[in-house]
C-alpha cells in the first residue's frame, strides 16, 4: 500500500466527518429531539389529529399501489431492455433515467396538463366517463410511479447483464417455456435486486412531495399525503404535530435504509 | 411500453407542446420575465456552488470511506445515504432546526440565500460520494505501487494516477447532482421563504405559475428545465460510453 | 553483492510470512524466488521494493542502506503480476511516467521511450491505450515503464503468472534474452519451478517464511539441501524405500542388475514423446516410472508386462522418511 501521511487523513477525516455531521446527523438528531420535547405528547397529539391519520392512511395507499405497478413494470422493463433487442432500445434506456433529474414540480405540472379534466389532453375523456385523475388518486399514483420509476429498473438491470443469459438458455433447452424460464430461472436469481429496488421505491413513494402537491390539489382531508401535511402544520404554526409527523417519515427511511443495508451483503454473496 | 408512454412520453411532450403555445416570442417573453430570470439565475449559481462543494467533498467523503479506517465509519456509511431516503419537506424541517429560527449554534441561515445552498447541498451530498465510492473500492492499489516505485509522490500519485481515474465517476455525480440541485423543491418550501428575487428557485417558480392558472408560462420554464435534464442524461450516456472503451 | 537482506521478519497478524530470512542477491544476474503459494515469496521482494514494510531486519540496496527509505527513493523497477497499467495514458505516456516524474528533458524522454518500445516490440503501439493490447503486450510495457528509470534492480512479482501457457513460454524466453542484453540486476518471484530453473542463474527457494536453499538451478536440481526442495523441483517417486526421479529409473525385463524391484505395469500413458508408466511392487508400492517413447519401445514396456526397477547409477536419491 502507498501509505498517507498521518495528518493528511486526520485532516480528511475529519473534514468529511464534520461535514457529514453538520449538514445531516445534526440537523436529524434535533428533530428527533424537537419530536420528543414533551415526552410522547407529541407523538400522541399528532396521531390523535384525524387530518394526519388519514393523510398517513392515503400516503400507504398510494405508496402501495405505486409500487407494485413499479414492480411489475420495472422488471418488465429491465428485463425488456437487457434481453431483447428492437428499435430505439438506447433512446429507452436513456430514457428510463430521466425522472431522476426532472424535477417534481415539472413531473406534475406534465400530468396536470394531460390528465386534468377541464382541458387536460387525455383528461377530459376520462372525466366523461367517470374517471378523474387529476386531484384524486389515480393522479397521485401516476405521479409516484413517475418519479419512482427508475429505482426498481436500475437495481435489477446491471444483475440481469452479470448472470448472463445462460441458466436461461440451459432451461429453454431442458423443455421451459418462456413463463416457467421467468418464474423459476430468472427470477430467483434477481431476486434481491428486485427486493432492493422495492424498497428503495417505497422510501421514495413515501416521500414524494413536489409531484404529488401539483396534482393532489392538496386538499385538506381528502388528497393530502403525509409530507404535505408536514408541510401544512408547519405553516399553521402547529410545529411539534409538524415534528412528529417527520418523525414518522424519518423513521421509515431510516428503516428503508437499515432494510437496504441488511440486503445488500447477501446479494453480494 | 405503452404505460411507459402514458406515464412519462405522453405527458413530458404536453409540457413542450403547452411551452410553444405562445409561439417563439410567447416563449421569450416568459422566460425574459424578470422575476423568472432572477430565479433561474438564482438557481444556477447555486446549483453550480453545490456541485463544486459536492465534487471536493464528495471525493473526500469517498476516500475517507474507502481508504480510511476508524470507529464510527460504517455509521458514516449509513448517513450518506439518508438524503436519499428522506422526504424532501423533511429534509427542510430537519435543515431549519439547525439553521432556522433559535438555531442552537447561533446561525440562523433561513431565508436567505444560504438556506438555498444549504438545502441543495443536503439532498446532494449522496451523489458524487456514491458514484466514486465503488470506482475507488476497485482501484488496484498496485497502479498506485507501480506509481510509487516510478519515484512519485504522494501527491503526484493522487493528480496524474487516482484523479483521471475517477474523474469519470466525479464528472457522472457531479452531473447528477447539478441536474438534482437545478429541480430541487421539496427541501426549499420551508427552509429558503420563497422570497422573489431573493431566494426563489426555478421550482418554485413554476409551482406560483400553476397555482396562479398560468400553465403556460409554467410549461415555458419546465421546458427549459427538461431540456437541462435530458442534456444531463445524454452527457452521462456519453461519458459512460467513453469510460466503456477505456477497460 | 547487490541487494542484502538480513534477518528479515514480517508478520500479518498471527501469520509469519517471513521468518528471519537472510538472503545475498549478486549484481548482474538473474534470481528467481521460487515457492509454493503463500510461501512469503512475494512479501520478500515486496519489502525489497519498499512496498511493504518488514517488521524487523534490514535491506542494503547497492550499498546503500534502505530499510526506511520509502519506494520513491529505492529508485528499483517493480513489474506486477497484473501489469497495473495506466489506464487512461497512451502506452508511450505509460512508459515515460517515471522520467517525466524526474524532470528530464522532452527531448531525452521522447528519445528513451522510442529505445524502450523498440527493445520491448511494442513501437507501432506507442500511441494506443493499454486496453486494446494484449497481456502479453501489457505485460512487456509495463517491463518498459520499469526499465525507463535505469532502476537498480528489477523485481518482477510473478510476471507471467496472468498469462496462457503459451505467451508466457515465449515472454520467459525473451526475458532471458532481454536480461543477457540489459543486464541490470533482476529479481522474479515464481512458483513455477520449471520456470525458475529455465531462466534465472541462481535460484534462492523460500517456504513457509524460510529460506530454504540458494544455489544455481544445477545444484537445485542435483543436490537438494532437503526434502522439500527435491519434491519442489521436480516430480518425485518411491522405489524400495529410497526418493527417486521418476526418469532416474533403469527398467529391464530381467533381473540383471543387484538390487533391482520386481513389479507388474498397472497403467501406461503416452503424453507426447514421454511414456509415464505406474508400476505397482510386490510390496504393493505403486512407482512411477518416466521414460521417452522409443525407449518404451526397445524395452517392450506394455500393460500388465513384469519389470524389474534399479534407480539409474548416479542418480539422485534420499531415504524415505517416516510418515
Amino acid at each position: 500500500m502507498v501509505r498517507t501521511s498521518l495528518p493528511t487523513r486526520w485532516l480528511l477525516r475529519v473534514l468529511a466527518v464534520a461535514y457529514v455531521f453538520f449538514l445531516v446527523a445534526w440537523p436529524v438528531g434535533l428533530l428527533v429531539r424537537r419530536t420528543f420535547e414533551g415526552g410522547f405528547a407529541n407523538l400522541a397529539d399528532a396521531l390523535a389529529d384525524p387530518q394526519v391519520t388519514g393523510a398517513l392512511n392515503l400516503t400507504l395507499v398510494v405508496a402501495f399501489y405505486a409500487v407494485v405497478i413499479n414492480l411489475v413494470f420495472g422488471v418488465t422493463i429491465a428485463v425488456l431492455l437487457v434481453r431483447y433487442e428492437f428499435p430505439g432500445k438506447r433512446v429507452l434506456s436513456a430514457l428510463i433515467d430521466l425522472p431522476l433529474s426532472v424535477s417534481p414540480v415539472v413531473v406534475g405540472l406534465a400530468l396536470l396538463l394531460v390528465y386534468n379534466g377541464r382541458d387536460g389532453f387525455l383528461g377530459s375523456a376520462l372525466e366523461e366517463n367517470g374517471v378523474q385523475v387529476i386531484f384524486s388518486s389515480p393522479g397521485m399514483i401516476m405521479a409516484t410511479c413517475f418519479v419512482a420509476l427508475p429505482l426498481i429498473i436500475r437495481e435489477v438491470v446491471p444483475v440481469l447483464h452479470e448472470i448472463g443469459d445462460d441458466q436461461e438458455q440451459a432451461a429453454r433447452s431442458l423443455g421451459a417455456n418462456a413463463r416457467q424460464t421467468f418464474w423459476r430461472i430468472t427470477l430467483p436469481s434477481i431476486k434481491w435486486a428486485v427486493v432492493y429496488g422495492v424498497v428503495l421505491s417505497l422510501a421514495r413513494s413515501i416521500g414524494e412531495f413536489g409531484a404529488v402537491k401539483i396534482v393532489s390539489g392538496n386538499i385538506t382531508g381528502r388528497t393530502q399525503t403525509a409530507t404535505l401535511v408536514v408541510e401544512a402544520k408547519y405553516q399553521n404554526f402547529q410545529q411539534p404535530e409538524a415534528y412528529a409527523v417527520s418523525f414518522l417519515l424519518v423513521m421509515v427511511s431510516v428503516a428503508c435504509l437499515v432494510a437496504v443495508a441488511i440486503l445488500r451483503p447477501q446479494r453480494e454473496q | 411500453m405503452i404505460w411507459f408512454s402514458l406515464l412519462v412520453l405522453l405527458p413530458l411532450a404536453a409540457v413542450v407542446a403547452a411551452a410553444s403555445q405562445g409561439g417563439w416570442s410567447g416563449y421569450w417573453s416568459a422566460l425574459q420575465n424578470d422575476q423568472t430570470w432572477a430565479a433561474v439565475r438564482l438557481t444556477v449559481t447555486q446549483a453550480v456552488l453545490v456541485t463544486l462543494v459536492n465534487i471536493v467533498l464528495g471525493t473526500v467523503i469517498a476516500w475517507v470511506l474507502v481508504r480510511d479506517r476508524f470507529w464510527g465509519k460504517s455509521v458514516l456509511d449509513v448517513i450518506i445515504d439518508v438524503p436519499f431516503a428522506l422526504p424532501t419537506i423533511v429534509a427542510g424541517l430537519v435543515l431549519l432546526s439547525l439553521y432556522g429560527q433559535n438555531s442552537p449554534i447561533g446561525i440562523e441561515w433561513a431565508n436567505t440565500e444560504r438556506a438555498v445552498t444549504l438545502a441543495l447541498a443536503f439532498v446532494t451530498l449522496p451523489f458524487i460520494v456514491r458514484t466514486v465510492q465503488p470506482v475507488l473500492e476497485e482501484l488496484d492499489t498496485d497502479v498506485e505501487e507501480a506509481a510509487a516505485s516510478l519515484g512519485a509522490s504522494r501527491a503526484t500519485i493522487f493528480r496524474r494516477i487516482i484523479l483521471p481515474s475517477l474523474a469519470p465517476a466525479i464528472a457522472a455525480g457531479a452531473a447528477l447532482s447539478f441536474a438534482r440541485a437545478i429541480s430541487e423543491y421539496g427541501s426549499l418550501v420551508l427552509l429558503s421563504g420563497n422570497r422573489p428575487f431573493e431566494t426563489e428557485v426555478v421550482s418554485v417558480r413554476v409551482l406560483t405559475f400553476i397555482e396562479n392558472g398560468s400553465n403556460t408560462s409554467a410549461a415555458v420554464v419546465a421546458s427549459v428545465m427538461l431540456a437541462v435534464a435530458l442534456f444531463v442524461i445524454v452527457a452521462l450516456d456519453l461519458v459512460q460510453r467513453r469510460v466503456a472503451r477505456r477497460w | 553483492m547487490s541487494i542484502e537482506v538480513s534477518g528479515v521478519t514480517k508478520r500479518f497478524g498471527d501469520f509469519v510470512a517471513l521468518d528471519d530470512v537472510t538472503v545475498s542477491i549478486p549484481t548482474g544476474q538473474l534470481t528467481a524466488l521460487l515457492g509454493p503459494s503463500g510461501g512469503g515469496k512475494s512479501t520478500l521482494l515486496r519489502i525489497i521494493a519498499g512496498l511493504d514494510r518488514a517488521d524487523s531486519g534490514t535491506i542494503e540496496i547497492e550499498g546503500v542502506e534502505a530499510t526506511r527509505l520509502p519506494p520513491q527513493k529505492r529508485n528499483v523497477g517493480f513489474v506486477f503480476q497484473h501489469y497495473a497499467v495506466f489506464k487512461h495514458m497512451s502506452v508511450a505516456k505509460n512508459v515515460a511516467f517515471g522520467l517525466e516524474i524526474r524532470k528530464r528533458p522532452k527531448a531525452e524522454v521522447v528519445q528513451r521511450v522510442d529505445d524502450l518500445l523498440k527493445l520491448v516490440h511494442l513501437s507501432q503501439f506507442s500511441h494506443r491505450l493499454p486496453a486494446q493490447l494484449s497481456g502479453g503486450q501489457r505485460q512487456r510495457m509495463a517491463l518498459a515503464r520499469a526499465l525507463a528509470v535505469e532502476p537498480k534492480v528489477l523485481l518482477l512479482d510473478e510476471p507471467f503468472g496472468a498469462l496462457d501457457a503459451k505467451v508466457r513460454k515465449e515472454l520467459r524466453d525473451w526475458l532471458r534474452r532481454l536480461h543477457d542484453e540489459v543486464h541490470v540486476t533482476t529479481v522474479f518471484v515464481t512458483h513455477d519451478q520449471e520456470e525458475a530453473l529455465e531462466v534465472a542463474d541462481e535460484i534462492v527457494v523460500i517456504n513457509e517464511g524460510r529460506v530454504e536453499q540458494i544455489g544455481t538451478p544445477e545444484q537445485l536440481y542435483d543436490e537438494p539441501a532437503n526434502d522439500f526442495v527435491m519434491g519442489f523441483l521436480g516430480e518425485v517417486t518411491h522405489l524400495g524405500g529410497l526418493r527417486v526421479r521418476p526418469h532416474d529409473i533403469d527398467v529391464d525385463r530381467s533381473p540383471v542388475q543387484d538390487g533391482a524391484v520386481r513389479g507388474t505395469v498397472t497403467r501406461l500413458l503416452r503424453i507426447g514423446f514421454e511414456v509415464r508408466a505406474t508400476v505397482t511392487t510386490g510390496t504393493g508400492e505403486e512407482v512411477t516410472v518416466v521414460m521417452t517413447r522409443t525407449h518404451a519401445r526397445t524395452t517392450g514396456l506394455e500393460q500388465g508386462a513384469t519389470v524389474f526397477l534399479t534407480p539409474t547409477a548416479g542418480a539422485m536419491t534420499a531415504p524415505v522418511l517416516a510418515g
